[in-house]
């Protein structure tokens, strides 16, 4: 049998508080959104399962779960991740200022082992809001910053309409789907706990 | 060093439980409490998850080490709140937990890739399959963000430096080249006693008469080892049975040196739970599986399941003091390095925290507070090398129990090498942890400095010029790996404290290389904290929960 790990691509999802990664993550995944804003509480990951040329990949989206709040992800949630995505929000300057350390603690935490061509995607979100009148994060200045790290594949979204979510996922997924594939670090022979435990519990009862 | 972080306030400033320290009890009860509904804030002077129970890039592990050790303690006075609050701030200042740290760079090679390291600060550990911590997994959720990889084997030291196989199932006795015909036989008998003992138990339990079989009341009381004598073992099958099989730490065999001497009956429960690990997992050949990543994924783990469960988390906020009500006495409340109060119904600190407690009437000891009652020391050791302690063997523990390195020698030796395809190291070298019990820190570096002389060729000195040593090894085909770099520490290991007031102590990384005492220790503060919860309800799935918090 083939590894498991191969068809698996981890995303994760950074970004300051607030910026919409749930909303995302969830308008992508369940086609739903929700208006009322509540610090994440209850996200872990949502999978999705996505097609490439007959081959069939699981997309695991991990959600920072709120410990983004006072910058304290673990390295574990890092370790990994196939494609990083950066989002702000289109009407906060700071969350947009804040894309640069976002990065440079994934580089850092993450340490791809090529950090040059490591695909990250940045989603601009909210564009929505207001009709786009409170907007302070002009398209031009967000494309400039994307193309001088490398050329960042940059989409402006709205997950509350679903504005270019699923094109921006698509390309998420492309982008994971080529980095896992290079990616030959990549460790077999794992043992699945969760598997052969099922047929155990039924007998033991702790 | 002090890097506090400027972040914005926390709310609410009100929580059921404050968590001081994310080690693995620290990060399991946070977990727990989240898991049962209680609003839960879980903070950590460091700016990495774990505390004593991290894996750490080999520059971090150094410095933490050097920072933690007896050296560099530190006392912090606490400027008085100006307002009257009612409420006295008790500092709260950190004990060290290791002494006597050496460290000894022979190559420059592994700090030179220094982050492609994780560490653990106590190793050797390993998770035994059938092991409650497993289940604890299971049951928590965690194994989804956590892989794990098997350990290949398990070997004794014959006291002459071969490590020879642990024979602990039916088919490794059979494939056994050094057991001789007898040897062979009395184990096998001894294993179906045990099996038989082990059915017939469970046959009383479902009510059935139990049979003949089973061993005596007398004989489970009785001391193992004697036991194993009368069951007719050889000295040579005695000491695999006790060291690398029921993880016997003291000398069975000397009673005036023994200071736990293992039952007949705990024995048996040790070998029952060793067989049940066998093959638990169909990739998993032997009893042991460890974590890609390292022992610290598994904090890390758990603290993840806690964020899910809505816990706060803060790391590089140190906690100053703790607040005292000026009335009543009892604590009710933090200080942040940040200067704000947060306040809680019960506060869990890690057992590193020392409160400074002012407190003139309480009992005798309250000045002690977190003071160690054991005399007892656990010496740690790590080195790096560029061979494996045995050929074609990746991941392996190892035993040299009592008297094999010298006649003195109390307490068993464990040994734990890890290679690279647990993710630990750069490829194409290995750590080797390895650990005892002892009595001070001169004996602990005896016998570990022993044991590591035994396994590895150690330069004879750290010249940091010489670096062509691991070149000249490899063409003289010497059998021993070299020695790259190695550290040496000792560790206290305090009996964790009993509730005192409102706050609680978690338990220091124990000189088991299994998870269960500790286990058990976490989970009985959970039930003394919360009697009336259960310790991780079954949940709904992730996703659904996820879904769920949308639509609301």
């Amino acid at each position: 049998m083939p590894s498991r790990r191969r068809t698996l691509l981890k995303v994760i999802i950074l970004g300051d508080s607030g910026v919409g990664k749930t909303s995302l993550m969830n308008q992508y995944v369940n086609k739903k959104f929700s208006n009322q804003y509540k610090a994440t509480i209850g996200a872990d990951f949502l999978t999705k399962e996505v097609q490439f040329e007959d081959r069939l990949f699981t997309l695991q989206i991990w959600d920072t779960a709120g410990q983004e709040r006072f910058q304290s992800l673990g390295v574990a949630f890092y370790r990994g991740a196939d494609c990083c995505v950066l989002v702000y929000d289109v009407n906060s300057m700071k969350s947009f200022e804040n894309l640069n350390n976002w990065r440079e603690e994934f580089l850092i935490q993450a340490s791809p082992s090529d950090p040059e061509n490591f695909p990250f995607v940045v989603l601009g979100n909210k564009v929505d809001v207001d009709g786009g009148n409170s907007r302070v994060v002009s398209e031009k200045k967000a494309r400039a910053w994307c193309a001088s790290k490398g050329n960042i594949p940059y989409f402006e979204t709205s997950a509350k309409e679903g504005t270019n979510v699923e094109e921006a996922f698509q390309c998420i997924a492309k982008n994971a789907l080529k980095s896992g594939e290079e990616e030959e670090i990549y460790l077999p022979d794992t043992i699945d706990v969760a598997a052969s435990s099922q047929q155990r519990t039924g007998g033991c009862e702790c | 060093m002090d890097e506090t972080a400027s972040y914005p306030p926390i709310e609410p400033s009100n929580f059921d439980l404050i968590v001081v320290g994310t080690g693995l009890p620290e990060a399991i009860l946070a977990s727990a409490a989240s898991a049962a509904g209680k609003s839960v804030l879980h903070l950590d002077p460091n700016p990495s998850y774990g505390s004593h129970y991290a894996s750490l890039p080999l520059q971090e592990f150094t410095s933490y080490i050097e920072s933690h050790s007896s050296q560099s303690s530190s006392i912090l006075t606490i400027p008085q709140s100006d307002m009257d609050s009612g409420f006295t701030r008790v500092p709260l200042t950190t004990q060290p937990l290791y002494s006597s740290v050496e460290i000894t760079s022979y190559s420059s090679e592994p700090l030179a890739q220094s982050r492609k390291f994780n560490i653990d600060l106590s190793g050797p550990r390993v998770l035994l399959c059938a092991d409650a911590m497993i289940d604890l997994i299971l049951k928590s959720e965690v194994n989804q963000y956590m892989e794990f990889k098997s350990i290949d084997g398990s070997f004794i030291s014959d006291g002459e430096g071969n490590l020879e196989s642990v024979p602990d199932s039916r088919s490794a006795i059979f494939k056994d080249r050094k057991l001789s015909f007898t040897e062979k036989n009395q184990l096998m008998r001894f294993f179906k006693l045990v099996q038989g003992h082990l059915e017939a138990a469970t046959a009383a339990d479902g009510g059935e008469s139990s049979e003949s079989k089973s061993i005596s009341e007398q004989d489970l009381e009785s001391p193992f080892v004697e036991f194993l004598s009368k069951m007719g073992l050889s000295a040579k099958l005695k000491s695999i049975v006790l060291y690398a099989i029921a993880m016997a730490e003291y000398d069975q065999e000397n009673a005036d040196v023994c200071r736990s001497v293992l039952k007949t009956k705990d024995g048996i429960d040790r070998l029952a739970l060793y067989h049940s690990s066998v093959g638990r997992f169909p990739n998993a050949p032997g009893a042991m599986i460890y974590p890609i990543y390292g022992q610290g994924e598994l904090p890390q783990a758990f603290c993840r399941r806690a964020a899910v469960k809505g816990c706060i988390y803060v790391l590089r906020m140190p906690v100053n003091s703790l607040l005292m009500d000026k009335a009543s006495g009892s604590y009710k409340g933090v200080c942040l390095a940040s200067e704000q109060e947060l306040f809680c119904h019960k506060l869990i600190l890690a057992p590193s925290f020392v409160v400074q407690s002012p407190l003139p009437y309480s009992s005798p000891d309250a000045h002690d507070f977190g003071s160690r009652n054991t005399t007892e020391k656990l010496a740690r050791s790590i080195c790096i090398s560029k061979h494996s302690l045995k050929l074609d063997v990746a991941n392996c523990l190892a035993f040299f129990p009592p008297r094999s390195l010298f006649p003195e020698q109390v307490t068993a030796i464990h040994v734990l090498q890890l290679s690279s395809n647990v993710a630990v190291c750069p490829s194409g070298m290995f750590l080797t942890y390895l650990s005892a019990i002892c009595e001070d820190d001169v004996q602990g570096k005896n016998l570990l400095h022993t044991a590591i002389d035994v396994l590895f060729h150690v330069p004879v000195s750290g010249s940091p010029g010489n670096n062509n040593f691991v070149e000249d090894q490899s063409e003289t085909g010497d059998a021993k790996p070299a020695v790259l770099w190695s550290v040496f520490y000792t560790q206290e290991l305090a009996k964790f404290q009993d509730v005192r007031d409102n706050i609680i102590r978690t338990p220091m990384p124990d000189g088991s290389p299994y998870y269960h005492d500790l286990l058990v220790a976490t989970e009985k503060i959970f039930r003394e904290l919360y009697s009336g919860e259960e310790f991780f309800p079954k949940s709904t799935s992730s996703e659904e929960g996820a879904a769920q918090e949308l639509e609301d």
